[in-house]
């Protein structure tokens, strides 16, 4: 019997092309569930998004004049996007810098290192809808912590962070970044770990200072890392919903309202279900053009 | 003697930039537990935020867990992490066995399919599983919001735990066919338990996006007895917008049995977390 499996398991490695007979077993729980929540919807929701459905009535066929809409006349859409974009630029600049320059410094050797990053990256557990709730309190414009605070150094000072079109996007941006930061720095600590002391001691030898390491040598040998980081930056960007929910639901007036948030309104609150799909199918689509170089690296990688 | 100074410079350099950007990392919880301990009064009489209250308003807590109801939430979300993280990770583990250690055809492309489910907006998938779930009565029910979130978790669970599947030696596999093990006992019996650290580590990330996720939650349960956390707590805001004190009671609360988590599994999280998104 057992001889026989060993058999069996050396043929198989010489005539790679078929397939285990266990293996569909093994892969399917997986591959049902897979299927049923994730891939069906997917493209059941580009067949609906074709449809102008209000979710209960009939089901009313208009090609692609949701997406038509969308882009031509629907401004609201547009900030949308631009939002989405605009978030996609801070969180690259400034999440990302901000990351790294901490985990460049929590790689440093030094007392309390162990608690440090375990401080800084304790934001990343809680959930994101509270996360946006603590932040609403802080913003608040008579007696929230950051008004308080100026006033309490003496400076009068009444600010409407999340209220004020202008201004809104930003607060909740930095509202974010206090959860955003611990992820991608975990990503940069480790990447940092694994530089070669022996690289950098030649490069000191060779009379390189610390900034020169840092671009030089470092930031290259950090490539892998980086495209791991900007990857899964761009995509939770694209997703980013429950601390817009949270701080300002879109508002005021539409002003902060991404991809995510405005899809979620046209459906549930408005029922204008084939057009709300429609931005949701537009997300995908969107989001490919980051994910397909991403997803044949990572398959490349082994 | 000058190097030893510029080394202490330097130092204090770092301890500095670390306790100023701890200040600033700190704001949130400071005025999440500073609200908390203040009851409706001291806000109208004036007190502000960083004044210290007569007594410490207990009673935002209690209401928190009475009126706010906040004990079922968590342990109507405790139910779904219970069912969730081990039988998805248990999943998960089967199909990463079968494409590191079973003989499968275009092993790539499936782990590449499996792949993709990571980067897509839960959005997309909302309104047919809401038209579905409407069908089949699958509304406020805890297994239908079990099921959707074994399917989200599947991407990120094949991708940790197949990195680290590929990192166990073949010869394991070979020895153990040679003392008779069959595939199943394999998987159960040698190569669940010695990925255990890969297990362990996704068994963290998986309960806490799990408990934090609100979206589906969201849309899936509406009955106020079903609620889980994240979507309990933002009744609190819509319930009580103004009383700030018995608001950051509650989302106070909602964060302690995260807190317990992380401070228990502190080591999993920061060394972990790398090394299995590395592999």
């Amino acid at each position: 019997m057992c001889s026989f499996k060993i058999g069996e398991n050396m043929k198989n490695k010489n005539n790679f092309v078929k397939t285990d007979k266990a293996a569909y077993l093994f892969l399917l729980p997986a591959a049902v569930i897979y299927l049923s929540v994730i891939v069906a919807p997917v493209c059941y929701s580009f067949f609906i998004s074709l449809f102008k459905w209000n979710g209960i009535g009939k089901m009313e066929f208009t090609g692609l004049s949701n997406y038509i809409n969308l882009f031509q006349s629907d401004e609201i859409f547009q900030t949308a996007i631009i939002n989405n974009l605009i978030w996609i630029v801070l969180t690259i600049f400034v999440t990302m810098t901000i990351s790294l320059l901490f985990a460049v410094i929590l790689s440093k050797p030094f007392k309390g290192r162990t608690f440090f990053r375990g401080f800084f990256y304790f934001p990343c557990v809680i959930a994101p809808i509270a996360v946006a709730i603590i932040w609403r309190w802080i913003y608040n414009p008579n007696i929230g912590f950051i008004n308080e605070f100026f006033k309490a150094l003496g400076i009068p000072f009444s600010q409407g962070w999340i209220s004020d079109p202008k201004v809104s996007l930003y607060a909740i941006f930095a509202a974010s970044l206090w959860q955003a930061i611990g992820q991608p720095m975990i990503l940069f600590l480790a990447g940092l770990q694994a530089i070669s002391p022996d690289v950098l001691e030649a490069a000191t030898i060779d009379g390189a200072n610390g900034i020169e390491q840092f671009f030089l040598i470092k930031i290259p040998l950090l490539k892998d890392t980086f495209v791991i980081v900007v990857a899964t930056l761009i995509v939770a960007a694209m997703k980013v919903y429950d601390v817009v929910q949270g701080l300002t639901g879109g508002g005021p007036n539409n002003s902060t309202q991404m991809m995510s948030t405005y899809m979620y309104s046209q459906v549930f609150q408005y029922n204008n279900v084939g057009y709300g799909t429609a931005v949701a199918c537009l997300m995908v689509l969107i989001m490919m053009v980051v994910i397909i170089p991403y997803v044949l690296f990572t398959a490349k990688e082994d | 003697m000058s190097g030893k100074t510029k080394k202490i410079t330097k130092k204090v350099l770092l301890y500095a930039i670390l306790i100023i950007l701890a200040l600033i990392w700190v704001v949130p919880m400071f005025t999440l537990i500073a609200t908390a301990i203040k009851s409706k009064s001291d806000f109208y009489s004036g007190a502000g935020l960083f004044s210290l209250p007569k007594n410490i308003a207990w009673e935002n807590f209690i209401n928190a867990i009475t009126k706010g109801r906040l004990l079922t939430y968590m342990k109507n979300d405790l139910i779904i992490c219970l069912l969730k993280v081990p039988l998805g990770i248990f999943i998960e583990a089967m199909a990463a066995f079968a494409l590191t250690r079973l003989n499968v055809k275009h092993r790539t492309g499936i782990f590449i399919f499996f792949l993709i489910g990571m980067m897509l907006p839960m959005q997309t998938a909302l309104v047919p599983i809401n038209v579905v779930f409407s069908k089949l009565g699958l509304m406020n029910s805890y297994f239908g919001l079990f099921y959707v979130y074994v399917g989200f978790g599947i991407s990120f669970g094949i991708l940790i735990l197949r990195g680290f599947f590929n990192g166990i030696p073949k010869e394991l596999d070979e020895a153990a066919y040679l003392d008779g093990c069959t595939k199943w006992q394999l998987f159960y019996k040698i190569i669940l338990p010695v990925a255990k650290p890969a297990v362990a580590t996704l068994v963290i990330s998986d309960f806490l996006s799990t408990w934090n996720e609100y979206l589906l939650a969201s849309v899936i349960i509406n009955d106020n007895a079903k609620k889980t956390v994240p979507v309990g707590i933002m009744t609190f805001v819509g319930e009580h917008g103004t009383d700030y004190g018995y608001l950051c009671a509650g989302v106070l609360l909602s964060v302690v049995p995260v807190l317990v988590v992380y401070l228990l599994f502190q080591r999993h999280f920061v060394e972990g977390m790398a090394g299995a998104v590395k592999s």
